[in-house]
């Protein structure tokens, strides 16, 4: 009963024409790791927005902010330190923007120079965090301002020292040629991830010390 | 943005040519970068897990008999319904409609040789025996106790087996996490020259609504029990109200993720239903733009209705309002789903497949579970209702009466293109009765019991047994049904099993169905797409020619109900 | 160069919208309007609790709700089983067909799409209405409230207090007293883990939340006696959070006030630790403290610690209020109670205990060795 049939074609062609090279059937694979890569980044995100609703709601529900403990009302935040080591922060966020703009110039020693600064900056942003655990006066565990606080910027604090890790090992292997001119994928997920951990960080230096 | 990456001849690429096969038992079939391979990972995984917690949920039921408990004590029961609520959840159902169908189905349907990121869908699914392993290690400390919802305070009294909970539930997160993503890159990047949004199968639109919904809320969740684990392990006070904490906090987190949750169980099936019902009717769905919309509204909706489920909780009086009018507005996708599909049956050709009797059923019990749940929008009913029995009827009705017979429509649709043999019809439809049959005697009564006074998580129901007398009889009827549907599961197990054997040999198309699927052979080689197919049309007009072209086998221009694919001498949609 | 779509040929083989389309939707419609007269003008009784004589203002309301949707929910729900079923015989694949045959080759009917998106909107909408209507009196209240009433959630009972009333009243021991036409305001809320408070006749329920305290408004519209129920769980004894309401005339809930003023006067007293026996208050113990503790080691808790070699263990930690665990220092929880962060111990008039059980219990804990 199959008939012959005329399929339908006007539009079609158009369509199909533009996909007629073979190598380029299934998407392209530039757009699959770096879409992947954000979708990453998103989830992340929300990771660290469910935290923060978590902080504003309890901060907004306290009776008073800073919480009052065993009597005491809790101190506010020293803004000054922490603007300070956020300079060291977004300062790492621009060496990085250098180092990928230098590696797409085939300037592989100031790639590299570039990338060493990040990772110091980086490095040191997490000694000023530490610093900054060691002279604030409040505990994890002894109220919500504590609970956020610490979990929040320590969640930020593993991201950074994941990235750090991240961006040496990405040190490493360009300098034993994985990557070419064209072909850096690699590089390009760590620069995203780090300006990633410098966004959380403007969001956490907002909601905790400028609050 | 050029972000570093090249076309060809990338290590990565599966896409555009076909790997030589993995050799060797262990790269085959154990870690398997292949995602029917894995979609059959899921499937049994899931399969057995769902068998222990079924099994937990007729303990339950054989301990309702009695009104003063027949088999268990209290702290026993409150862990039974604890683990058959969280296993069923988070590793039989999502594992099983987004891990086994989702990740078989949809790159067949769009034409695609693997997912975006093979690598990550193996870890994926490696995630799953390790959160179960997790999750079922808290009995060696007693178990979880507060519900499959563990609400902080009293989940804090759960010790070390509320941590392993908080850690088995993380873990699986991280699973169904980067399964969303794989799949929405996978359906937005991979899909086959010519497949425009608007020609995608709606189980293809489902699972990318579905995804997106895994990959957005499921952080929230792991944010809810992160910050339980912290408070179960290092007393960080969170959900504590005496050091500033909130126990509503909790909920509003938790359920942010969970009401998601239930449209990640559901969508799937939504999906499943419209491959299913189109097939067997032979004639196109009806309103397919609508139906393909409506998943994604629904899935963008249900991301403002959680707080639903608290309206007794603690709300602020007029934060109630918002949440009941969308939940409200939830309904209306839903209702023209159900509609276009009763149209799409209206004037056709109709095989009572296993596959159908399970839509057909879907429609009267998910539509039934719908329904209750409007009831349960209203905040003046849910006052009455929340807490009690009405609650666990209505949510078995849509979950077991919606998304499970959505997937046991699945399973005989699609087995015959996973192993080359069909399921036994006659185990399937003794199947489908005791299934449906079960399901309507165990989870209708609960409807009035609840309203008549029954609260929920109850071990023990003396008090409510002297008001309603009743309520004996009506328990000890539903856990009489409840065997049945036990007894439908057992014999899909069996049907599954016998059939690879002794079933009939399957062609490449024994549903006459019209998806890239059915243009393979089945079992499909495991790059499934020698030839890459273009595709011209929606795959649903039976009166017009299969909208492929270059496909690997010559097809019949209109694939016959019953007849498996004879090759025809006239190439199809051949430019005149 | 013209385009031309062939398709195969149509094999609709019926009239209209297909054999018997019209007699079985008439079949729906006078269920549906079966439905609607049912639970309309019929007893609900049997589902919602004193229906047909409402036990408070906002019952009614509730019910009124129920009813609207229960009937436009029953006619749905009887036209889509019963067009499911319709269609699936009407429109079945015959033996006969040839394999090629297919049905009508429909994609959609925009009109009909209209009516059937616009038509559930409408209703939902009204719906939203009367939800809205009923929403506003529950949460905001008509009257002011001539009687304010506190609900405090425990593990596993609730403590009432009352206005005028120095102790508290115990779901254990005592029935909750409400006086009948009078506009009540029940605050509700909790010392350890999160309850609920519901009684299925007043429709309305309550979450017992540590840290916050919630409102329930309504005015009782006839006397009778009422189940209490916890419906959030809240520990291993949730099933047996039980109590029960008692409403009654004004005049009879003011006596039962002033009998529970001098019931609390009397109740003071020494307790004479010596005169206590072992075999009574094993037996007491039983009955009242099993449900929560053990004769066992002390790390065997069940709600509460284990109880076996409280006294006679030199190492035994010390009691919950942080003293050394003596028969005077057991004596007094039996008496005050205790409130902490995952738990409460019930105090002497929760659990029902007078001053010789309360010896007896010491004796027989102090007997343990």
């Amino acid at each position: 009963m199959a008939a012959a049939a005329v399929q339908h074609l006007a539009g079609h062609e158009a369509v199909a024409a533009r996909y007629r090279d073979v190598d380029r059937a299934y998407g392209e694979t530039r757009d699959l790791r770096l879409l992947g890569f954000m979708f990453f980044l998103v989830s992340d995100c929300i990771l660290f927005s469910s935290f923060i609703f978590a902080y504003v709601y309890l901060r907004v529900s306290a009776p008073t902010w800073p919480p009052i403990v065993d009597g005491h009302q809790l101190p506010w935040f020293d803004t000054s330190f922490a603007a300070m080591n956020s300079v060291v922060l977004f300062g790492s966020g621009v060496t990085m923007h250098f180092a990928l703009e230098n590696w797409k110039h085939l300037n592989t020693r100031k790639f590299n120079g570039w990338l060493i600064a990040t990772i110091v900056l980086g490095i040191g942003f997490l000694l000023g965090q530490a610093h900054e655990y060691s002279v604030v006066n409040i505990s994890w565990q002894g109220s919500t301002m504590g609970a956020s606080f610490f979990t929040l910027t320590g969640m930020h604090g593993f991201h950074v020292f994941i990235g750090v890790c991240y961006l040496a090992i990405l040190g490493i292997q360009a300098n034993r040629g994985v990557y070419t001119s064209s072909k850096y994928f690699g590089l390009t997920a760590g620069t995203l991830y780090w300006h990633f951990v410098d966004v959380i960080w403007v969001a956490l230096f907002s909601l905790f010390y400028l609050w | 943005m050029h972000a570093g990456t090249s076309t060809t001849h990338d290590a990565h690429d599966v896409h555009d040519h076909i790997h030589p096969p993995p050799e060797g038992f262990v790269r085959k079939y154990v870690f398997s970068l292949d995602h029917k391979v894995i979609g059959f990972q899921y499937f049994f995984t899931g399969l057995l897990i769902m068998f222990i917690a079924g099994s937990f949920a007729e303990l339950v039921r054989l301990q309702l008999t009695d009104p003063k408990g027949a088999i268990m004590s209290h702290q026993a029961y409150n862990t039974m319904f604890t683990m058959h609520g969280t296993a069923m959840v988070w590793l039989v159902l999502i594992p099983l409609v987004t891990g086994a169908l989702g990740n078989f189905v949809m790159p067949l349907q769009i034409g695609a040789r693997d997912v975006a990121f093979p690598w990550l869908n193996m870890a994926s699914f490696w995630i799953l025996p390790l959160a179960a392993l997790i999750l079922f290690s808290s009995l060696l400390f007693g178990g979880p106790h507060a519900g499959w919802t563990e609400y902080p305070p009293i989940s804090l009294a759960d010790g070390t087996a509320g941590a392993l909970w908080c850690a088995a539930i993380f873990t699986i997160g991280i699973s169904s996490t980067m399964t969303g993503l794989n799949f929405m890159v996978t359906i937005m990047k991979m899909r086959a020259p010519g497949m425009t949004w608007t020609r995608m199968p709606l189980f293809v639109w489902a699972t990318f609504a579905t995804a997106l919904m895994n990959m957005i809320a499921t952080v929230a969740l792991s944010a809810a029990v992160g910050a339980l684990f912290l408070e179960h392990v290092f007393n960080v006070p969170f959900y504590d109200a005496a050091r500033g904490g909130s126990a509503v906090l909790y909920e509003h987190m938790f359920w942010f993720y969970s009401h998601p949750a239930v449209y990640i169980f559901i969508i799937p099936a939504f999906g499943v239903v419209s491959e299913v019902i189109p097939t067997f009717s032979r004639k196109p769905i009806f309103g397919y733009k609508m139906i393909a919309f409506s998943s994604m509204a629904i899935a963008i909706l249900a991301f403002t209705v959680w707080a639903h489920h608290m309206f007794p909780s603690g709300l602020a009086p007029w934060l109630q309002l918002p949440f009941m009018i969308l939940t409200y507005a939830i309904g209306i996708p839903t209702g023209i789903k159900i509609f276009s599909w009763m149209a799409t049956l209206w004037g056709g050709r109709i095989h009572f497949t296993t596959s159908m009797l399970y839509a057909l059923g879907f429609l009267i019990t998910f539509t039934f579970g719908g329904i209750t749940g409007v009831f349960l929008a209203s905040v003046p009913v849910d006052l009455h209702a929340h807490g009690t029995y009405f609650v666990v009827g209505h949510f078995h009705y849509v979950v077991a009466g919606g998304a499970v017979m959505g997937f046991l429509a699945a399973i005989p649709y699609w087995y015959p293109k996973a192993t080359g043999r069909m399921l036994s019809e006659r185990l399937g439809q003794l199947g489908f009765w005791l299934f449906f049959i079960g399901l309507n005697g165990t989870f209708l009564p609960m409807h009035w019991l609840g309203l008549e006074g029954m609260p929920r998580r109850y071990a023990s129901y003396v008090d409510f047994a002297k008001a309603v007398p009743d309520a004996v009889f009506w328990n000890q009827f539903e856990t009489a049904f409840s065997f049945l549907m036990m007894a439908s599961i057992g014999l899909l197990a069996f049907n599954v099993i016998w059939s690879l054997r002794h079933g009939k040999v399957a062609g490449i198309n024994p549903w006459g169905a019209r998806t890239l699927e059915w243009t393979i052979s089945s079992p499909p080689p495991y790059y499934n797409f020698k030839k890459v197919p273009e595709v011209y049309g929606r795959p649903y007009d039976f009166d017009k020619p299969l909208p492929y072209r270059n496909t690997d086998n010559e097809l019949d221009a209109f694939p016959e109900y019953g007849k498996t694919v004879m090759p025809t001498p006239q190439p199809v949609g051949a430019g005149v | 160069m013209a385009q031309r779509i062939v398709t195969r040929p149509n094999d609709v083989r019926f009239k209209g919208l297909g054999p018997g389309f019209w007699p079985v939707t008439m079949v729906l419609t006078l269920l549906s309007i079966v439905n609607a007269l049912y639970f309309l003008y019929g007893s609900i009784d049997w589902i919602m609790p004193g229906a047909s004589q409402p036990v408070t203002d906002r019952a009614s309301d509730i019910d009124g709700l129920f009813k609207f949707m229960a009937v436009f929910g029953g006619a749905i729900m009887l036209f889509v089983a019963g067009y499911v079923i319709y269609f699936a015989i009407a429109f079945r694949a015959r033996s006969s067909d040839s394999p090629d045959a297919v049905g009508v080759q429909i994609h959609d009917a925009p009109k009909l799409e209209l009516w059937w998106t616009v038509l559930p909107t409408l209703l939902l909408i009204v719906l939203t209405g009367l939800s809205i209507v009923v929403w506003y009196k529950i949460q905001f209240g008509t009257a002011a409230p001539g009687l304010t009433t506190e609900v405090i959630g425990h593990q596993f009972y609730f403590e009432y207090r009352y206005p005028g009333l120095k102790t508290s009243v115990f779901s254990k021991t005592s029935p909750m007293h409400l006086p009948v036409g009078v506009p009540v305001r029940l605050l509700i809320t909790s010392t350890d883990v999160i309850h609920q408070f519901w009684v299925p006749e007043i429709r309305l329920k309550a979450a017992a939340v540590p840290g916050l305290v919630q409102n329930l408004n309504f005015t009782p519209l006839r006397t009778g006696t009422f189940d209490v129920a916890c419906s959030e769980f809240c520990g291993v004894d949730h099933s047996l959070m039980h109590g029960k309401l008692v409403i009654e005339p004004v005049a009879a809930f003011k006596k039962w006030l002033d009998s529970e003023n001098k019931t609390a006067a009397a109740a003071g007293g020494a307790i004479n630790l010596a005169a206590g026996t072992p075999a009574t208050g094993q037996a007491l113990f039983a009955q009242k403290c099993a449900a929560c503790h053990q004769i066992a080691p002390f790390e065997q808790k069940l709600v509460g610690p284990g109880l076996l070699h409280i006294t006679d263990d030199p190492a035994h930690p010390a009691l919950v209020t942080g003293k050394t665990p003596t028969p005077e220092h057991i004596a007094e929880i039996l008496q005050n109670g205790f409130t902490g962060p995952i738990g409460t111990m019930p105090n002497r008039q929760a659990n029902g205990l007078s001053n010789t059980d309360i010896a007896n219990l010491v004796a027989y804990l102090s007997s343990l060795k």
